[in-house]
């Protein structure tokens, strides 16, 4: 099943955009803008623009730790400035400075943040899920993990109870081929990880994670699955991440050509070669979506440099919802 | 208000009136469902809310991460840790998800559900199904724990914590489950963060909680007859703990002993008299004493569990020591 032209359209604008939003968090993150330390998807936006674009605003999402793309298409259009401004510790940010780049989350589109602990939301899934079987609505919960996450024990767990109840889960596991500098084939012992799901009795498959329309289709069948209580599906996306695990990681552990070689598939690129020879999109066309997708990015970044940094003595607020603790 | 029953049934009784009030709330964990709990504390949910009571997997990181996910809902998860020492094996999903998440989520949403949790010794099952953890999680900004008494405690600190919007541990100690005392037999809360002061008295301040509240009782009988008048305060909520009514009563007594049955390093006996050291120095008329288990595991046989446990001659002792300084 391909996709239209038009939603092919609106996918590839999307990559674009979390591509350059990155490409501009990177350049403030290794200026010193940015304290803390960064991890980036560029080339991995297929696995998370396609799986956003599958899913309603009231599904739930746990992103990842490399999962700026998949917070920033959640997000609604107006409040995209916002992400980056949490990354940028300003007290616009949309969790007002306290959470930065592995926490950010915005509850009016359901993006439930990611947790900084691997493993973590891959149990915490299974009570949103929950929540959708106890409260008799439709809505299922998506979670992102990378190859390396596999390895933690709560994954055993999640899948395990999820299986047996049948819970609306999908897990959109998105191999990037490293755990910092472990490759997964050093890690574990399937060939393919998604058949490490055979053993709960778990739906899965192995795509090509740089295909948006293939990432479409098959989240598509397992939220269709999930959403007529049929259980849920562990969907394994290859795919590579450009940079090394944070920005400024040098990445001295991949062979020499790997990374080229995927450069070659990058998923913007596939895309832009189906839009241009199967729905015959001219390059005017492709360089005014990227036209427009600067138009915004300049507009996030400006917002970030220009918020105020938060009030440090608002660091002692939400601690408790009902007592304060005390300041200085 | 005649009524006794246990602390066990307290406990029930709490829970099946709150799930009748309340149909957010439910239970999980295992064996809590069918069976009504390792040691029958949820017994009868399940036959009346077949669906609102779920045995798990022995899985205890993915039912409290689910209880987590859940509260972020709306829901309000009560969650049976078996034994307290089991929350090694889901800590990250208290320390790391749900003590954060109110502050992650700006207030806009928190984790709000209650973890039961079987605590304490003096039941020869040694050093795993026996441990005090309060100090595991007692520096953990974000988390409540609550440590009742008394069956009367059980019930309102219980009806509490599961409508508190915060992550609560509520200790169970296994030793208490079969005392008895009165309990309404209606729903009532007993507030979080606020120390019970049990008895009053002018010489020296106790602070006791959980089985160890039974030792101050009778040390403070005890030294009566000598005519030393202790004052003995409950925390309830061991953290955050109740710092004003400790500071109030050290104040006037001007002497303090903790009794607290975990090790000795560390725990809220530690917490108590840091405190009482940086902000009551000038009211102090004797060293602060601790009365707490020996720095071990906690052994299997009676005699070398009976051994590392505190002793209530130990509370004597100390009572003794403060009044002699």
């Amino acid at each position: 099943m391909a996709l239209s032209k038009e939603h092919l359209l609106k996918v590839y604008e999307d990559m674009v955009l979390i591509r350059r939003f990155e490409e501009e968090v990177e350049v403030y993150a290794k200026n010193g803008t940015i304290p803390g330390f960064i991890h980036l998807s560029i080339g991995q936006e297929a696995a998370q623009a396609g799986v956003v674009d599958a899913l309603k605003d009231t599904d739930y999402k746990f992103p990842d730790h490399r999962g700026h793309g998949a917070i920033v298409l959640s997000s609604k259009p107006e409040d995209r400035k916002k992400c980056m401004s949490e990354i940028f510790a300003k007290e616009t940010g949309i969790n007002g400075g306290r959470g930065g780049s592995m926490h950010v989350h915005d509850l009016s589109v359901r993006n439930m943040g990611f947790n900084g602990i691997q493993g973590s939301t891959m149990v915490t899934v299974l009570g949103t899920a929950f929540n959708s079987v106890y409260t008799g609505t439709d809505d299922v919960s998506v979670v992102f993990l990378g190859d390396g996450t596999l390895g933690e024990g709560a994954c055993h767990e999640s899948l395990n109870m999820a299986a047996t109840w049948k819970l609306p889960v999908i897990y959109v596991l998105i191999n990037n081929h490293y755990a910092i500098s472990t490759h997964y084939t050093e890690a574990h012992p399937q060939p393919q990880l998604a058949q490490w799901a055979d053993g709960y009795c778990v739906p899965n498959s192995t795509i090509d994670g740089n295909n948006i329309e293939e990432v479409i289709e098959t989240t598509q069948e397992a939220i269709d699955r999930a959403r007529k209580g049929e259980g849920p599906t562990l969907i394994e996306m290859m795919t590579y991440r450009w940079q090394g695990h944070f920005s400024g990681d040098p990445a001295a552990y991949r062979p020499d050509g790997e990374l080229e070689a995927w450069m070659e598939k990058d998923p913007i690129k596939v895309s832009r070669e189906t839009l241009q020879s199967k729905h015959g999109v001219s390059d005017k066309e492709i360089d005014a979506i990227h036209a427009k997708v600067e138009k915004e990015i300049e507009e996030y970044v400006k917002f970030s440099l220009e918020s105020p940094d938060p009030k440090p003595e608002d660091a002692v607020k939400y601690v408790y919802t009902d007592r304060e603790v005390e300041g200085r | 208000m005649a009524r006794k029953i246990s602390f066990s049934k307290a406990i029930n009784e709490a829970l099946h009136q709150e799930m009748e009030k309340d149909e957010s709330v439910f239970i999980i964990g295992e064996d809590v469902a069918k069976m009504g709990g390792d040691f029958g504390i949820t017994s009868g949910i399940w036959d009346k809310w077949p669906k609102r009571a779920y045995d798990t997997a022995l899985s205890e990181s993915a039912f409290m991460g689910l209880a987590c996910g859940a509260s972020v809902c709306g829901l309000r998860p009560v969650a049976e840790l078996m034994f307290a020492d089991f929350v090694t094996v889901c800590y990250d999903q208290l320390v790391n998800n749900a003590a954060k998440l109110n502050y992650m989520y700006q207030g806009e949403a928190s984790a709000q559900f209650v973890v039961r949790a079987v605590t304490g010794g003096g039941i020869r099952c040694a050093y795993h199904h026996s441990q005090c953890i309060e100090p595991w999680l007692m520096n953990i900004p974000g988390l409540v724990i609550v440590a009742p008494a008394t069956p009367y405690e059980a019930k309102g600190l219980l009806v509490s914590a599961i409508r508190n919007n915060n992550p609560v541990v509520f200790l169970e100690h296994k030793h208490l489950y079969n005392t008895k005392g009165e309990v309404p037999e209606e729903l009532y809360e007993i507030p979080l963060y606020e120390a019970d002061v049990v008895r009053e008295g002018e010489h020296i301040t106790m602070v006791a909680a959980m089985s160890m509240l039974d030792f101050a009782r009778k040390a403070a009988a005890e030294m009566e007859k000598k005519g030393v008048s202790v004052e003995i305060i409950n925390p309830r909520t061991i953290f955050p703990l109740d710092k004003e009514t400790i500071k109030k009563s050290v104040a006037k007594t001007g002497r303090l002993i903790v009794v607290q049955e975990g090790p000795k390093v560390m725990g809220y006996g530690a917490e108590i008299g840091a405190l009482v050291g940086e902000e009551l120095f000038e009211y102090l008329r004797a060293p602060v004493k601790r009365v707490t288990s020996l720095d071990t595991p906690v052994p299997f046989a009676p005699g070398m569990e009976d051994y590392v446990l505190p002793h209530y001659e130990d509370v004597i002792k100390a009572c003794n020591e403060v009044m002699a300084f």
